[in-house]
């Protein structure tokens, strides 16, 4: 993608968007059964 | 004869039917940006290939793309629903850190919830909850302050009570955290979240600080060290004008010390002792991305991240607007429209920033329905505030890879929340530094753990 002159992309979440906290990036094992 | 022009067709950018595009500036020498800023959509453009960009094949794709981008960015803006709760068992804290959002008195000799009370709490928030989310997904509870800590046998008693029913996380300053606590918390699955301002005590307690103005430096430290290897654990240390020089330093400090995730949040200037402490947006930027720096150089040469989240959530912002995981960086915020803030009364908030000002109190648990307060009038204020109604937000470019925060601190600035964030420079430049680590490919370095797995391709152009 490097030697392209335009490159654009975008991601989509799989899971439930918005769904992040404030202060929060919550990895326990029961928050990725949320994700 | 057919006169007959279908003027959709149009390949023009900025013209007619065609889409807008804004040209930014990123500091890079060979390219700019190029935004769609209603869709969050972007283009990493080569300078001689700007008039290909403005006009052509990648004005067409956009087009056909652009109704699902912009239902993506309506339902991250206006369609979510709750999914989380700031508690705060306690007004109490052991602690009087100088920028503190709460206030004074209400530290010292504030409210501690019972038992009783707290489990009550918990049990009306999932009764609210389960009326809305999904069967299999457990909504979040942030136990936060004040020091939480402070109201440690309710607290725990409700996390043991309710294990089964949300995912639970604390924000703490650590200082009371003993062997068996941690153990406690790690044991039930706790997030953990600790304070620490500085990598040396004559920074870190310059502005956290007991009520005898003693710092708690190198106790905390040990508890860092004990929990680094936990995977829900982070670090939030709060940047002010007393550390700000010190961000570089703070990232070979938590590396070294095994931490995995920190965030270098701006202090919010909500309160008079915030503001005062509050950093030149432009000093912070050159702090800020020093230590970013620094933190592509260790994962380039151990492996190892220090994920830098409230930066790493701008990338995702930018590379996949529904990935982002923090909500303060979008009009509306997530304050009352993803999460609220339960306050030691029982009293709720859109946000753990408005505890202490009553005009934003939207109920209280024990006595009003929940769905009531999330409709109501203080509420709506906040998760009515959008970018399209702030000068000079309604026509930048970034204005939804910002979304000026934060509307508390604003409309403690400015009596009205219709005014732009007090970091816009600062989020400016995040955003051409962002734009900069995707031109260079670097993304995987700053994203954290899992982001690729979390997300999938929706939109892929290259030419």
């Amino acid at each position: 993608m490097k030697t392209h002159k335009i490159i654009s992309y975008r991601r989509l979440c799989k899971g439930l968007a918005g769904t992040g906290l404030s202060h929060y990036i919550l990895l326990t094992p029961k928050a990725k059964e949320n994700k | 004869m057919n006169n007959t022009i279908n003027s959709t067709d149009s390949p023009y950018a900025n013209t007619g039917y065609g889409p807008h595009f804004d040209v930014l500036e990123v500091g890079l020498l060979d390219r700019v940006a190029v935004v769609e800023p209603d869709t969050a959509f972007w283009a990493l453009v080569e300078r001689d290939a700007l008039p290909d960009a403005l006009s052509g094949s990648l004005v067409r794709d956009f087009r056909k793309q652009s109704e699902i981008f912009a239902r993506e960015m309506n339902h991250m803006r206006f369609g979510l629903t709750p999914s989380a709760v700031y508690f705060n068992p306690t007004e109490r804290c052991n602690f009087n850190c100088s920028y503190c959002y709460l206030p004074e008195d209400m530290r010292r000799n504030g409210k501690n919830m019972t038992t009783q009370e707290l489990e009550d709490a918990l049990a009306r928030l999932l009764s609210y909850f389960r009326g809305h989310l999904p069967e299999k997904m457990r909504p979040q509870v942030i136990f936060h302050g004040s020091e939480p800590m402070m109201a440690r046998d309710a607290m725990f008693a409700g996390i043991e009570k309710f294990s089964d029913d949300f995912v639970f996380g604390v924000q703490t300053n650590a200082s009371l955290l003993d062997d068996e606590a941690i153990s406690f918390l790690q044991e039930h699955e706790v997030g953990i979240g600790i304070s620490l301002d500085g990598p040396k005590a004559d920074v870190a307690d310059l502005t956290r600080k007991n009520w005898n103005g003693t710092g708690s430096f190198s106790h905390i430290v040990k508890v860092m060290e004990k929990l680094a290897s936990y995977p829900a654990f982070n670090v939030i240390a709060t940047v002010t004008k007393k550390n700000v020089h010190a961000l570089p330093e703070m990232v070979d400090f938590f590396a070294e010390s095994g931490v995995g995730m920190v965030m270098f949040n701006p202090v919010r200037c909500t309160r008079q002792g915030g503001l005062e402490l509050k950093p030149d947006d432009l000093v912070l930027a050159k702090y800020f991305f020093d230590a970013l720096d620094k933190t592509y150089e260790l994962y380039k040469k151990t492996g190892k991240k220090l994920v830098v989240t409230n930066f790493a959530n701008i990338l995702a912002a930018i590379i996949g607007p529904t990935s982002r995981r923090l909500m303060c960086d979008i009009s509306p915020c997530g304050g009352g429209r993803c999460f609220f803030a339960l306050s030691a009364h029982g009293d709720l908030f859109p946000c753990s920033e408005f505890i202490g000002f009553p005009a934003f109190k939207g109920g209280n648990i024990y006595e009003d329905d929940i769905k009531d307060v999330i409709a109501s009038s203080a509420f709506i204020e906040t998760t009515g505030r959008k970018v399209e109604d702030i000068e000079p937000c309604c026509s930048c470019a970034i204005r939804h890879f910002c979304g000026s925060p934060c509307p508390a601190e604003v409309h403690s600035l400015h009596g009205t929340m219709k005014a732009p964030a007090p970091y816009c420079r600062f989020y400016e430049e995040q955003v051409r530094y962002a734009f900069r680590v995707i031109a260079n490919g670097r993304e995987d370095a700053y994203l954290w753990d899992g982001y690729k797995d979390e997300t999938e391709e929706s939109f892929c152009w290259a030419g």
